[in-house]
Order: structure tokens, then sequence, then C-alpha cells
């Protein structure tokens, strides 16, 4: 139960970390005086959410991962672990350096009003927003690779 | 003679206003230097047994000590680059293309260092 309720919190922050980057592209898209102080709650709020499912999913991959390894491994979907969750695993740190370097864009580099400083801050959260669907699918992928192995 | 005057202070405005703050061009340079040594020490690593099994033992699991190694290249070579008198010749614009460059070729090689498991 340990297990998957860690592995849900895990799910839940990088989702969180997600949206908050959604909302930070729209927010950024419309920058001005009147919501630069949201934008940079929003870009510290990204890199808090990235960190905690970082700190919470490292924890459960180095805990638990081994037996659900164990058992997609020996299952009709070997590449779910071996493919999946190898890519996964390591680039959930572009994420996680993008999402830390987040608030240092915002706070550090105005005046967004500046095309150049706002795109800048754009490019960062497309990437949050596309390699974190790509966990999202990956984690799908790997979760149903369980279920393919616990068959038999 | 007065227009002429204020053109050439609003380029000088225009062209302070796009240069990088010394700590978003550290930092920024710190996480595309980072990203590649992201995917040099997947590499490393999985094609040299020694040096998994160092990182195993460092910290108890060889994704421990591989986060561990890149926040903390990030925030040490994020303070070096910080103290660099570059600055100037910096905009975000170059800033951006280097960031998505770095992310693009690190999610390459990793992809690609995995993709014959897939295939297999």
């Amino acid at each position: 139960m340990l297990n998957h309720g860690i592995m849900m919190l895990h799910v839940l922050f990088g989702v969180l970390g997600i949206l908050c980057a959604v909302a930070l592209f729209m927010d950024v898209l419309n920058a001005g005086a009147k919501n630069y102080q949201r934008i940079k709650i929003l870009s510290l709020t990204v890199a808090a959410f990235l960190v905690v499912s970082f700190l919470v999913g490292g924890y459960w991959y180095v805990t638990f991962y081994g037996a659900e390894r164990d058992i997609i491994k020996a299952g009709a979907w070997p590449w779910a672990h071996n493919f999946f969750m190898e890519v996964k695993e390591h680039i959930f740190f572009a994420m996680l350096l993008l999402g830390l370097y987040l608030p240092i864009a915002v706070y550090k580099n105005t005046p967004l009003t500046s095309r150049k400083n706002k795109n800048l801050v754009l490019a960062i959260c497309a990437m949050i927003i596309l390699l974190g669907v790509f966990m999202e699918g990956a984690g799908g992928i790997i979760s149903k690779g369980v279920t393919i192995g616990l068959r038999g | 003679m007065k227009m002429k005057k204020v053109s050439v202070k609003g380029k000088k405005l225009m062209k302070s206003a796009t240069k990088m703050n010394k700590y978003a061009l550290g930092f920024g340079l710190s996480l595309v230097v980072t990203n590649l040594l992201n995917a040099v020490i997947l590499v490393v690593k999985e094609v040299s047994a020694p040096v998994m099994n160092a990182m195993k033992a460092a910290l108890g699991h060889h994704w421990t000590t591989h986060a561990a190694l890149l926040i903390f290249l990030f925030i040490i070579l994020g303070a070096v680059f910080s103290t660099y008198e570059v600055a100037a010749k910096w905009d975000s614009r170059k800033m951006m293309y280097y960031i998505i460059g770095s992310v693009v070729i690190s999610v390459a090689i990793v992809t690609v260092f995995f993709l014959p498991y897939l295939i297999a």
C-alpha cells in the first residue's frame, strides 16, 4: 500500500508541475505589470512541484522499483523497463534542471515584456510540458508492463 | 539634433533590456553543460562496469549518485559562470537556442542509446 501511495504522490506532483508550467506559459504570453507577481509565484511553484516529484519518485524507484522491474523483464513487455524506464529516469534530469532554472530566468531576466526574455521563459515552459507529457506516457507504459508481467 | 539624441538613448535602452543578468546567464550556461553531461554520464556508466560499480557504491544506487552529481554540478557551475564578465555578450535569444539545443542533444543521446532494447 505504501508502495502505491508513494507512486501516486510522485505522479500527482509531476502532473501539478506540468499544469503549473502550462499556466505559466499562458501568463508569460500575456506578461505585464498586472500578472508579473503571479508569474514569479508560478515559476517557483513549477520548480517546487518538480523537486518534490523527483524526491518522492526517486525514493520509490530506489526502494520499491526493483521487484516491479523483475516482473516487467520476465513478462511480454521487457522493453517497458529496458527502454521506457531507462529513458524516463534519465530524461527526467533534464526536466528537473529546466525546472530549477525557471525561477532564475523569471526573477533575474526581466523585463518579461521584452520579446527575447519572454521567449526564453516560454521555451523552458514548453520543454517542461513536452518532457512532462512523455514522462506521464512512459509511466503508463511501465505500469502496463507490470500488469502484463503479472499475467505471465 | 534633439531627435538624434533620443534615438540613440532609445537604442541603448533597448539593448540593455535584452542583455542577460549574470545569474540568468551563469545558471543558463550551467544548465546547458549539465544537460549534456547527463547524457555523457549515462553512456559512460552504462558501458563501463567499474564506473557503474563506483556510482552504486558512492550513494547506494547509481541513479542517486547520478542525480546528486548533476544537481551539485548545476549549482557549482552556475555559481562559477555567474562570476564571469561575459553577460554583456549574451542575450536571452542566444541562451534560449543553447538550452533548446542541449535538451534536444541530451534527449537524443539517451533515446538512441536505449533504442536497441525497444527494437529487440
